[in-house]
């Protein structure tokens, strides 16, 4: 009799750590842009203006966004996820559904973050083109596999 | 002009549109074709869809100050008409005759309106947008909370595709009343000439 009931609950267990794991991997994710985001903050307003140039600063910067994309991501995209599947993200399952196309944007972030460590430090003028270059990957991105609120 | 004779007495062709008000229209055409276009097709670094945006907020600025003091034809008390005479205008509308109407008949003038309002609000959507990118953020994104600025992209978005729609309202009237009803209003917005019913 004990058996019979337990059975059911048995098999929802593994489903509810799922989703506790899942929570989890949300939170991990959007630190992750939220880490992104602030180290690439303070790089726009210079770029802008808004902030007055310091070399070191942007360099510092700039190598913080290059340590990040040193960072293997893949488990920050568990399968399960996606905005389909739980709530408080904006990860479009699209996502795990063109696995390559999510790739490719960023391989092109990554690039840009590349070619922004060395412009960095070399004048506010080269640091501004690159910003650019790198702002312009984020919307990219956003574009196609982050839901707009 | 060498219009055909008036197809009957009591019909005139007269100055309608004066010329900044055809002006307005065809600016506002082009400009709202390429924002929209730079937005959804554009490059990454939006500067340019920013542009066009401003120039949408420029003439719609203009077409507020034209519905104050603006000729006649251009003006509020032209065009928006009271809700029980909208209603009695589309219950005849679809009749296959011209309208001879004396300026924006009172359904076109509630169109109007609505495009007007929509296109302020995208506008509006578009300067407090922070995309989270960065470097296409609205100038006035910092002005205002921030769960106004991060929702903003999405209602843009939204009210894009509305306005995609209404513009397809828009020429699809014009169709109709072009093949339908035998009324050609686009030549009026050229020329500023329109026959219409005499009084
Ligand atoms: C390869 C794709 C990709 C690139 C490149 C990318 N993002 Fe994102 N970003 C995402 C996704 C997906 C999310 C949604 C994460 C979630 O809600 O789970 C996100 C979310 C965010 C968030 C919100 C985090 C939160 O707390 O909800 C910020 C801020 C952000 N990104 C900033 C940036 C910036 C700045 C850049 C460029 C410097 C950038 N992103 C580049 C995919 C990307
Ligand atoms: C994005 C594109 C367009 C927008 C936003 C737009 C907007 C408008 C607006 C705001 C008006 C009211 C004019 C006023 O009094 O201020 C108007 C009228 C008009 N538009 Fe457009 N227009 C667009 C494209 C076109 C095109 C391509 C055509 C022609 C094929 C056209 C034909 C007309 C005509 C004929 C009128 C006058 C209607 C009447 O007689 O009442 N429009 N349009
Ligand atoms: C009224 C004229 C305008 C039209 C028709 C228009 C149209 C559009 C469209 C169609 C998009 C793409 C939305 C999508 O599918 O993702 C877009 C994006 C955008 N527009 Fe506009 N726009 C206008 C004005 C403005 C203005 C004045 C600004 C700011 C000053 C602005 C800022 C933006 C931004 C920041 C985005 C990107 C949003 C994102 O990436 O999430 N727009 N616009």
């Amino acid at each position: 009799m004990r058996r019979v009931l337990l059975a059911p609950l048995m098999a929802a267990l593994p489903a509810a750590a799922m989703a506790a794991d899942a929570e989890h991997v949300v939170e991990a994710r959007k630190g992750y842009f939220s880490l992104v985001a602030l180290e690439f903050g303070p790089l726009a307003a210079m770029a802008k203006g808004e902030m007055p140039y310091d070399a070191a600063a942007a360099k510092a910067h700039a190598s913080d966004l290059v340590t990040l994309t040193k960072y293997d991501p893949s488990d920050l995209y568990a399968p399960g996820t996606s905005a389909d599947d739980v709530k408080g993200t904006a990860a479009k399952a699209a996502i795990w559904q063109d696995a390559e196309g999510f790739q490719a944007k960023g391989m092109a972030f990554f690039e840009a973050v590349a070619a922004l460590e060395p412009a960095a430090g070399a004048g506010q003028k080269e640091l501004a083109a690159a910003v650019g270059k790198v702002g312009g990957t984020c919307k990219s991105c956003h574009d196609d596999f982050r839901v707009k609120r | 002009m060498s219009s055909p004779d008036p197809p009957s007495p009591a019909v005139e062709t007269v100055r309608i549109w004066d010329p900044l008000l055809r002006l307005f229209h065809w600016a506002l055409a082009a400009t709202v074709v390429l924002a929209w276009g730079l937005g959804k097709f554009g490059p990454d670094i939006m500067t340019l869809h920013f542009y066009a945006g401003y120039a949408v907020i420029g003439l719609l600025a203009f077409r507020l100050l034209w519905a104050l003091v603006g000729p006649r034809p251009a003006r509020f008390s032209s065009f928006v008409y009271r809700p029980r005479e909208i209603l009695a205008y589309a219950a005849e509308a679809w009749r296959p005759r011209p309208s001879y109407w004396r300026g924006h008949n009172p359904l076109g003038g509630l169109f109007i309106v609505v495009l007007i309002a929509v296109l302020a609000l995208q506008a509006l959507t578009g300067l407090v947008a922070d995309p989270d990118d960065f470097v296409n953020v609205g100038p006035l994104a910092a002005s205002v909370p921030s769960w106004v600025s991060g929702s903003a992209p999405g209602w843009h978005e939204l009210l894009g595709n509305l306005t995609l729609g209404l513009v397809a309202l828009h020429l699809g009237a014009i169709a109709f009343y072009k093949l339908w009803k035998h009324e050609d209003l686009i030549r009026p917005m050229l020329t500023g000439r329109k026959t219409v019913r005499r009084g």
